[in-house]
């Protein structure tokens, strides 16, 4: 089975009243000619119109093996598995996951299972952001800041309650937390589905469009707070040096890590590699040739607390092949 | 050269010995088992239907479920087959067409179904709950809830003891008794299918990690069996209970379950190897010494386990979901996940 075959799964996460459900219902009623699978919680109260509901019971399980911070879906690893033998029956997933959902056994569930991952490959995470209480809710829940931390699609929802120097503040916060998502300011979460559904390969050329911007220090609300680290080398990097520290680094600070990506140029290779983590999970692979005009420049970015932006870019830079 | 390969592959599906003992039937849906009632085969699918095979006629498929049959087993009295469903319904079905609901759970998945000829009990796994049929019994007798959700089912072979696998670790109770004493197993970690030896010494469940885990009985003496490339999926023991077979690896591992302390520091048999695919299901003959092996890439092999001589049965086709032989033994069945079922006979030639 080749990756093409793998079934598409998007994730929904938002805290409680952001608009999670109002996002579900858009995806599945607009006539897109898509048959979804849809996977929610089995607590959730509103209604939803679809020929193909599963109840998830978000039992989040240990992995017993060897990495501290390894947790995943029980429940998900089943229930993709039982729908697969319903074959032809739809042509993507999506998983609404419960307001106080921590996001990590969910990405991490696509990563460890090798079963899941033959059938099915998690295509995004969209957080549904509610920009009047968002602020308030950094503050006292630590889900709320890694929703956004592990999205690769943020909507900003409910910009027409708020006055446009407190969305600039929203703005400013959630972008402090993660730097590379996709982000859109709607209404009612109206937002063109082709930027939520589907975007393939977890969206991993965004982060080419990304500079690295290093965080002043008063950029720091307090000591754990979630940051984005943005690293660029236009040197090539050398794969024998590149993946012993990549590999270094997760398994020390992987707790602390809690989404990566990267985009990389190895020295004398024509495809682009690419890769993407969670937590001390890794995944990579050569993706496409380099096209002609395009700079072959490598970037990575790292989401998550205490990070050392200097000394993830040295390590970086050490991985590069120096100009003699 | 393109003519040569094509003759090599003729050959090569000729060699298959289900060409000359048997025959192919492509079916609509996903096998997710077969089923032996004497010579009839029953083959329940993803679509929800249970498909019929008998010998000289048309197989005949009847619409069972809404939604795909995760789960099957033979109905205890040995009248026709019991189907669970993604729908939350546990049905009977008879080959004359007959379908009867035994039970229906609200938004649920029946993921698991076992039953014992022995003591007629019929168990369904829903969610937390292990749900029991009594001997006859047209609805739910009693249940049993654990911790978490069931990941699989085992009665031992006199169909009493009941083994239940969940999250780190697995209950064990007496099933014909709705108050019965509960028997706590415990081990770190996600605990998927699992098998009881049919004498109830041994427990054992396969690991979302991989590998098994074992607990000899009544001592409660933890056993590790590691060395999986995959899950373990499917079970097999042999007719004396000599050997447990299990899928997971690109051989089929057979444990030594002889003597007083099982598996415990000897080695496995690892037999019929195929590099670069997986064995998914494994069935012992009923009355003899021979393993039927299904592999990922759609192999089908018998092996010998006394010198690891194989047979080809078939190739060409999908990753295997489905194998089971008759309890004569004259036939197996085996289905892939497109739908092409496999027929040996060994009373037909072709």
């Amino acid at each position: 089975m080749t990756a093409t075959d793998r079934i598409p799964v998007t994730v929904l996460t938002g805290y409680l009243g952001a608009g999670k459900t109002t996002l579900l219902n858009r995806i599945l009623s607009e006539n897109h000619g898509r048959k979804y699978a849809v996977i929610v919680n089995e607590f959730g109260e509103i209604g939803i119109d679809n020929d193909l509901i599963v109840d998830a019971d978000e039992e989040v399980f240990e992995m017993n093996n060897g990495c501290i911070c390894c947790t995943v879906r029980g429940d998900l690893i089943r229930i993709i598995e039982g729908l697969m033998k319903r074959k032809g029956a739809f042509d993507a997933i999506v998983i609404e996951t419960t307001g106080l959902a921590d996001p990590a056994p969910v990405a991490q569930t696509f990563f460890v299972d090798d079963d899941v991952r033959a059938r099915a490959s998690l295509d995004a995470i969209v957080t549904v952001v509610d920009a009047r209480h968002v602020l308030a809710r950094l503050e006292d829940s630590h889900e709320a800041e890694e929703q956004i931390a592990f999205a690769d699609v943020i909507l900003l929802n409910k910009t027409d309650l708020v006055s446009e120097q407190e969305l600039e503040e929203v703005r400013q916060r959630v972008r402090s937390i993660n730097g590379q998502a996709r982000l859109h300011e709607t209404r009612n979460c109206v937002v063109p589905l082709d930027e939520v559904l589907e975007r393939g390969a977890f969206d991993l050329d965004r982060i080419l469009e990304i500079e690295p911007n290093f965080l002043s220090e008063d950029d720091h609300e307090h000591d754990d707070a979630i940051t984005s680290v943005s690293l660029k080398s236009d040197a090539a990097l050398r794969p024998e040096l590149f993946m012993p520290w990549l590999r270094q680094l997760t398994a020390e600070q992987g707790q602390n890590i809690l989404r990566l990506k990267g985009v990389l140029a190895f020295w004398g290779e024509d495809q682009r590699y690419v890769v993407q983590g969670v937590h001390m999970l890794l995944d990579g692979d050569h993706q496409r040739d380099w096209r002609p005009e395009e700079p072959r420049t490598s970037r990575m970015v790292f989401i998550g607390r205490n990070l050392d932006p200097e000394a993830l870019q040295r390590g970086f830079e050490s991985c590069a092949v120096r100009a003699s | 050269m393109r003519g040569a390969r094509e003759l090599m592959a003729t050959l090569a599906n000729e060699m298959a010995l289900v060409h000359r003992h048997g025959r192919h039937i492509l079916l609509d849906g996903e096998p997710t088992a077969i089923l032996w009632l004497g010579a009839t085969a029953a083959v329940t699918l993803g679509n929800g239907s249970v498909c019929w095979i008998e010998d000289g006629a048309e197989p005949s498929a009847c619409a069972v479920h809404a939604g795909a049959i995760l789960s099957a087993c033979r109905d205890p009295a040995g009248a026709g087959v019991v189907t669970g469903g993604d729908d939350g319904a546990v049905r009977r079905v008879l080959p004359d067409g007959g379908v009867e609901e035994l039970g229906r759970f609200e938004r649920g998945w029946v993921e698991h179904l076992v039953s014992s000829p022995a003591s007629g009990l019929l168990v369904a796994g829903i969610g937390r709950e292990a749900v029991v049929w009594t001997r006859g019994a047209t609805e739910p007798s009693h249940r049993y809830a654990v911790g978490s959700t069931i990941g699989g089912l085992a009665l031992d072979g006199k169909g009493k003891r009941l083994g239940i696998a969940h999250y780190n670790g697995a209950t064990l109770v007496y099933a014909s008794t709705p108050s019965s004493g509960r028997l706590a197993l415990n081990w770190i970690g996600s605990q998927l299918a699992c098998t009881l030896s049919p004498d109830g010494r041994y427990l054992i469940t396969a690991l979302q990690e991989t590998g098994l885990h074992g607990w000899q009985l009544p001592e409660l003496r933890d056993m590790r069996m590691s060395g999986y490339a995959a899950k373990t999926r499917s079970f097999s023991w042999d007719r004396r209970a000599k050997w447990l077979a299990t899928s997971g690896d690109a051989r089929a591992i057979l444990w030594p379950f002889e003597g007083k302390t099982g598996p415990m520091g000897k080695a496995p048999l690892l037999l019929a190897e195929r590099k670069g695919a997986l064995v998914t299901r494994v069935a012992f003959h009923p009355r003899d010494d021979v393993l039927a092996v299904g592999y990922s890439d759609g192999t089908m092999l018998l092996v010998r386990p006394a010198d690891d001589r194989t047979l080809l049965l078939d190739d060409g086709g999908a990753y295997i979901t489905a194998l089971a032989w008759s309890d004569d033994g004259a036939r197996l069945g085996w289905g892939d996940e497109d739908g092409r079922i496999g027929i040996l006979d060994m009373e037909a030639r072709a």
